[in-house]
């Protein structure tokens, strides 16, 4: 009995403290370092190479370039014509991050700065960078393909079924454009090999972060000119997969060659930002769909238009395309399908494979449509799919030949479970309910072999039991499956049953974990091998037990009341070898069809698994933000081996696919990736999620091993649509091309309610200067200044001659001292959390680091009796809250200050002053009571994490956060005036400001300057020319720029007591947990006891370069209670007046405004909020 | 690396090698072999190498090794406390591919050293206070429902 059962994963207690070995953890074989020198152009041909200063520098053992490969050596993929993808560029890049080099050197530093010596001489050409360019008439051809199609790699047309019956019985069509785009795995573990070269036996041993061994064996034998018996992975943890790792990238093959070529061992570890912007993420589709229907709802026609970007090269589109196209011909039986889909190649970063492959995008589409049908009809969504399902045990379209189908009663689940019927009907405002389906086959028969599993099971004499396959788990549990078959079927306890996994030497053949075949192929493959171990075992056992019914249970072989221990018949077997009685075996899956490009149908998997999800939202009209706020998802999986395990696929792969639909996008500009790191990429954090409710509908699939189907892929198709449908359903927008981002709600509500804004910049002379440059940055200025003004800049990162400077620490125990170390370079350091990542990605930068976040003064963190107070108010208040800046800070003032938390007790007459290096943690902590609308600004930043360490000065002069300023763009801030501002025509629709900016569009990124602008706050700053106190509100220059010369240093903070005693209230919208703002409101007032606002300050964050003081609206308010319709009026008034939005931010006008209208809200509770 | 600074790890007093911008990630994984501290990001952006200092739970990433100043804590240095929250990870389905996994337990044991609300308020409370690690298996459910689970068994 293990089959069933919620097994613990089988190395639980080590994985869960992080003490399993992950490929970058290895120290054996001690290795070498390396990295990668990348394309920075999309398209261009290379005139020349020149390595030889590179490996010259100090520690570098080995630089390869193409020329280290076989002429015209190529990875294979599915071979043929279309591998076109080259180890490392030769004579052309054809897209940024493309490789062209690679080094080894003793330190990861040394690589990176040999890579940077690396001269490669680029000829940039101009290249198609989207779908739409691509097929444009005249566009580059990035290859020679044979479709006769202006780049497309493939294309497959056909018609499926009687489409003029489907046309002939349509009573209503609904057409739609919809638009899936490229999303990163943003797997935990970046993809990494360790590779050694054994040049006495001509072997390659390979541990790397892979889901299939054996396609990395045979495409790095294939480049290397080995055979595949000189190559060998090992087994290695593996963290996260979801596709990215089920085939081979790049690091594998170049660890391999630099191991060759320096003799020693190699490690190639990818960055975060390598992982977003050089991997192969899910390929972008654009589905243009008309869904038609008979009068009774019975879905009669597709018929399809699909785009699919391919990226630069081929990798897996061929068959994305396909499986994508096949959702048309599989999850319904309409008459017919027609379909015309084409695989375009752009210059970008290629495509992959990712969970789900191709169809979550054209299911978003399907999805969308059964659902705009529903309410064509006027019948309820679910009803209208539950008259649209596939029987059992029939063939689809496609070729699919189903076998059992639960897909009714997953739909019944979700109706049940989130309780469907009455919320729909009694939803509160902005809620909505949206549902979609699915379904997934159980591995694809897409690969020669790929319908045979080995596997084989070794018995020790102490009775334990050895499962050996050569595929890898990267997280989905099939080790701990696979040991739970082993042990069922020997009758061992389940934790005397190890798993090898990935070991070429030491396991059988096994095509690895991909297309959701883990369990299927290796559950069958392990339980056969197993079964007939064990008749092996019963055989041994009749010898001593005698002839009859002999069961195998508990480690024993038992006949009636005898049993003999199985680690004895291990001893008495004849084929036993030191001590190990081995089994192999081959499972061959028939009636699969292997689906190849001269067939439009086929029945590529053993059986199919269904889902249906359930969403309710909550759409938030005032700032666009749409949460999950319950979400249900019932899958038909057959039986469930592990239900734990089923659960947690469910739940991961929906929450993935919640991420694509609220938030996820690979943004590009130019062709290389703008946000290329977890800050930038809005996947979902712990508080971004509902807990999501997985039901596991079981039946039992007599296809599958122990009545299994496969799950891993399923959950993460029908989130997309279900989200939309939601969304629809609470406030009547559709959205059509996910993620749905607050601005497409805003816009489209905008559009519904006509709303428009007017900002009349003819009357405005001080923006028409502005305006003229915006003009003329489509008209040609932006490619003059990015082709041609950057190169006056001094770059970027560190100069191919950046030498690594000594570096110094100066830790300072005061403000005085600090600003005198501040020469030349010097940085100053209070909780070290952006230093050291700007020191990672721009190395020679200055190394002298001023360390204030340790020096007593500035961790003061108390009240003070301000002037303007009424300083005998309290009754202790003058023994503790002296004004002596110099004065020793410790626990006990904060405590004292918790003491005096209550704004309307004792401390009424002092303000609060916070020193500098004070955490914000410890402001959060201290404001709680205080200045909740502080506390609630705090709460919003970052993570707790980082609050414990990040200071509240450094938090007040963090420079801009715009991504293209920080992820490596040469923009003008960077780069100097003759480079371009590269969100005018970049996508500046959350980051950037919405009024008065001039060059640059960046905002000031700190919450806290926001918040403490509206509460009047002081800052304190101590230079070489002594003291100055400067309000916070004139503190500010420019985006994320102050006042401060290079030698100042803030000292304090100090909010006066007038302010601490009025209410307020901060609203922030953020793309997830602890992101920066998009756009924050502050608002403070006193409030009378009849409810009259007095000494109103409104502040917007985000929304301008600096934060932005509404003054008109808070001297129209003044004295009176304004309802919530006449304060936005009086918002937006102020914001037309002022603005001067770029195209795509508009949108945060209103949201400010929304945010305003919680603000005002909520002033009287103190409470905020992050939206 | 030309300087040196002193750390006390999991209770044993080292002296290693650290730059001014070393950080207390890298000295931990390669001088250390902590190597349950990961690094997925070293950004301060994913949680993966979430450590204690002083008790507090701190991107080692980001903190530069030379600033460190007070007790250090891995998932190494656990022992004990962590063992039910070990087990409820285990029971709930807390980790799939595990590498967040270590950095989630350090930090999910000092959310459970602080006092913790009861009620509908417990599970909005363990979300938020782990919103800096970010898990891409799992959708956070078994994480947070076994930090749940233990934050009632012990209450």
């Amino acid at each position: 009995m293990s089959i069933g059962e919620r097994a613990r994963p089988i190395d639980w207690w080590l994985r869960s403290l992080g003490l399993v070995d992950y490929t970058a953890d290895l120290s054996e074989p001690a290795h070498l370092h390396a990295a990668v020198l990348r394309s920075p152009h999309p398209y261009a041909l290379i005139a020349s190479i020149d390595t030889g200063r590179a490996e010259r520098m100090p520690g570098v053992r080995a630089v390869i370039t193409h020329a280290d490969f076989p002429p015209g050596a190529l990875y294979q993929h599915r071979g043929g014509p279309l591998s076109d993808r080259p180890p490392l560029a030769g004579d052309v890049v054809r897209n940024v991050g493309q490789e062209v080099a690679a080094v080894a050197a003793d330190t990861r530093e040394q690589a990176e700065a040999a890579c940077r010596a690396i001269r490669v001489r680029y000829r940039p050409r101009r290249a198609p960078l989207t779908i739409a360019e691509a097929r444009a008439p005249g566009a580059r051809e990035l290859h020679r393909r044979t479709t006769g199609l202006r780049n497309v790699s493939v294309r497959w047309a056909a018609d499926w079924g009687d489409v003029p019956a489907g046309q002939a019985a349509a009573a209503h069509t609904v057409t739609g454009a919809f638009v899936y785009p490229s999303v990163s795995h943003a797997v935990m573990e970046p993809n990494t090999t360790l590779a050694a070269w054994d040049a006495e036996r001509e072997l390659l041993e390979l541990w790397t972060s892979t889901q299939a061994p054996w396609f990395i064996v045979k495409e790095v034998a294939g480049l290397l000119g080995l055979s595949r018996d000189q190559v060998i992975c090992r087994e290695v943890a593996v963290g996260g997969g979801f596709g990215a790792k089920s085939k081979i990238s790049e690091h594998e093959v170049l660890a391999a060659a630099l191991a060759r070529k320096s003799g020693r061992p190699v490690l190639l570890e990818l960055s975060r930002e390598e992982e977003f912007a050089a991997n192969k993420p899910r390929h972008r589709f654009e589905t243009r769909l008309r869904t038609s229907a008979d009068a009774d709802g019975r879905i009669s026609l597709f018929e399809a238009d699909i785009d699919v970007d391919n990226g630069a090269y081929n990798h897996m589109g061929s068959s994305v395309l396909r499986v994508g196209v096949i959702t048309l011909g599989s999850m319904y039986r309409p008459d017919g399908v027609r379909f015309d889909a084409r695989l375009v190649d752009t210059a970008t970063q290629a495509g992959g494979q990712f969970r789900g492959y191709g169809t979550p995008q054209v299911s978003l589409a399907v999805e969308s449509q059964v659902d705009e049908l529903a309410e064509r009809l006027g019948v309820d969504p679910i009803e209208l799919r539950l008259r649209n399902l596939g029987a059992e045990w029939s063939t689809t379209l496609c070729g699919y030949e189903v076998t059992t189908n639960r897909l009714g009663p997953c739909l019944e689940a979700v109706r049940d479970g989130l309780d469907w019927d009455a919320r729909r009907r009694e939803r509160p405002a902005g809620h909505g309910l949206g549902a979609a389906v699915g379904m997934h086959g159980s591995g694809a028969y897409a690969y020669e072999f790929a319908n045979r599993s080995d596997a084989a099971i070794d018995l020790f004499e102490d009775g334990s039991a050895r499962v050996r396959f050569g595929g890898a788990d990267a997280g989905t549990g099939q080790r701990t499956i696979l040991a739970q078959v082993a042990a069922h079927e020997l009758g061992v306890p389940l934790d005397r049953v190890e798993v090898l996994s990935m070991d070429g030497e030491h396991t059988p053949f096994e095509l690895g974990a991909w297309s959701s075949r883990g369990t299927h192929m290796t559950g069958s493959s392990v339980g056969q091998a197993a079964r007939e171990l064990a008749d092996r075992l019963r055989t041994l056992a009749a010898d001593k037990l005698g002839e009859g019914r002999i069961e195998l249970r508990d480690g024993q072989a038992v006949r009636g009341d005898s049993s003999v221990p199985l680690g004895d018949l291990v001893r008495l077997s004849p084929d036993s070898v030191d001590g190990v009685l081995s089994h192999e075996t081959s499972y061959l899956l028939e009636g699969t069809e292997m689906l190849t490009p001269d067939r439009d149908t086929a029945n590529l998997s053993p059986t199919y698994a269904f889902a249906a999800h359930g969403a309710e939202v909550h759409v938030d009209r005032r700032t666009g933000k749409v949460s999950v706020v319950d979400y249900v998802a019932a899958h038909d999986v057959g039986r469930a081996i592990n239900p734990t395990m089923v659960e947690g696929q469910i739940a991961g792969g929906a929450a993935m696919g919640l991420g694509a639909a609220l938030g996820e996008e690979l943004v590009r500009e130019g062709g290389r990736v703008v946000n290329a790191a977890y800050v930038n990429y809005a996947l979902p954090r712990a508080a971004d999620l509902p807990r999501i409710r997985p039901v596991i509908v079981e039946g039992d699939d007599p296809a599958g091993p122990y009545g299994a189907k496969s799950v891993g892929e399923m959950s993460i198709i029908p989130p997309g649509a279900a989200v939309v449908n939601a969304i629809y359903d609470a406030v009547g927008v559709r959205v059509r091309e996910l993620p749905a981002t607050p601005d497409k709600i805003i816009d489209e509500l905008a559009r519904q309610e006509g709303r428009v804004r007017k900002f009349r910049i003819w009357r405005r002379p001080d923006r028409w200067w502005i305006a003229l440059v915006r003009w003329a940055y489509p008209r040609g200025l932006h490619h003059a200044l990015h082709r041609w003004g950057v190169r006056f800049g001094p770059g970027v990162g560190p100069g191919p001659d950046a030498e690594p400077q000594p570096e110094e620490l100066v830790v300072a125990a005061g403000a005085k001292e600090a600003s005198a170390a501040l020469t030349g370079d010097a940085v100053l350091v209070g909780g070290g959390t952006d230093v050291l990542t700007e020191a990672r990605l721009r190395p020679a930068r200055p190394a002298r680091l001023v360390s204030v976040g340790d020096a007593p003064e500035l961790r003061v963190l108390r009240r003070y009796a301000d002037a303007d107070g009424d300083a005998n108010a309290g009754a202790d208040a003058g023994a503790d809250a002296g004004a002596d800046a110099g004065a020793e800070a410790d626990a006990s003032e904060l405590r004292v200050l918790r003491r005096y938390g209550d704004s309307d007790g004792d401390g009424g007459g002092f303000g609060l002053e916070i020193g500098a290096a004070v955490t914000l943690a410890e402001l959060a902590e201290a404001t709680e009571r205080l200045a909740p609308a502080i506390a609630a600004a705090v709460a919003s930043i970052a993570s707790p994490q980082i609050r414990n360490a990040a200071t509240v000065a450094g938090n007040l002069v963090q420079a801009k956060r715009c991504w293209f300023f920080r992820n490596g763009f040469p923009c003008y801030k960077r780069n100097g005036a003759l480079s371009p501002c590269y969100a005018v025509l970049g996508d500046h629709r959350f980051q950037h400001a919405a009024a008065g900016a001039h060059r640059c569009q960046a905002v000031t990124p700190s919450d806290l300057a926001t918040v403490l602008t509206a509460y009047d706050a002081e800052v304190e700053i101590v230079g070489p020319a002594g003291r100055t106190t400067v309000p916070l509100a004139e503190f500010y220059t420019g985006p994320g720029e102050t006042v401060l010369g290079p030698a100042d240093v803030v000292a304090l903070i100090r909010v006066p007591a007038a302010a601490l005693r009025r209410q307020g209230s901060f609203e922030k919208l953020a793309l997830y947990s602890g992101d920066f703002a998009t756009a924050s409101a502050a608002l403070t007032a006193a409030v009378d006891e009849r409810g009259a606002w007095s000494d109103v300050r409104l502040v917007l964050g985000a929304v301008a370069p600096t934060p932005w003081r509404l003054t008109a609206v808070e001297r129209a308010v003044e004295g009176t209670t304004p309802d919530l319709a006449t304060l936005r009026r009086l918002v937006d008034a102020e914001l037309d007046r002022h603005a001067d939005p770029l195209p795509g931010n508009v949108w945060k006008l209103d949201a400010a405004a929304g945010l305003v209208e919680h603000a005002a809200e909520h002033l009287s509770t103190g409470k905020g909020a992050e939206r | 690396m030309t300087g040196t600074t002193d750390l006390v790890v999991n209770g044993e007093r080292v002296t290693v090698r650290a730059d001014a911008r070393t950080s207390l990630a890298r000295v931990l994984r390669e001088q250390l072999r902590c190597t349950s501290v990961k690094l997925a990001c070293e950004r301060g952006e994913c949680g993966a190498c979430t450590v204690l200092v002083g008790g507090v739970p701190r991107m080692a990433c980001v903190t530069p090794a030379r600033l460190v100043g007070r007790e250090v804590v891995t998932a190494e240095g656990l022992g004990e406390e962590a063992r039910d929250l070990q087990e409820a990870f285990a029971d709930h389905g807390a980790f799939q591919c595990g590498f967040c996994t270590a950095g989630q337990l350090v930090h999910a044991v000092a959310v459970l050293r602080g006092p913790v609300p009861g009620g509908a308020e417990l599970e909005p409370y363990v979300r938020r206070r782990l919103s800096g690690n970010i898990c891409r298996c799992t959708g956070y459910n078994g994480l947070v429902d076994a930090v749940c689970a233990v934050a009632e068994a012990r209450a």
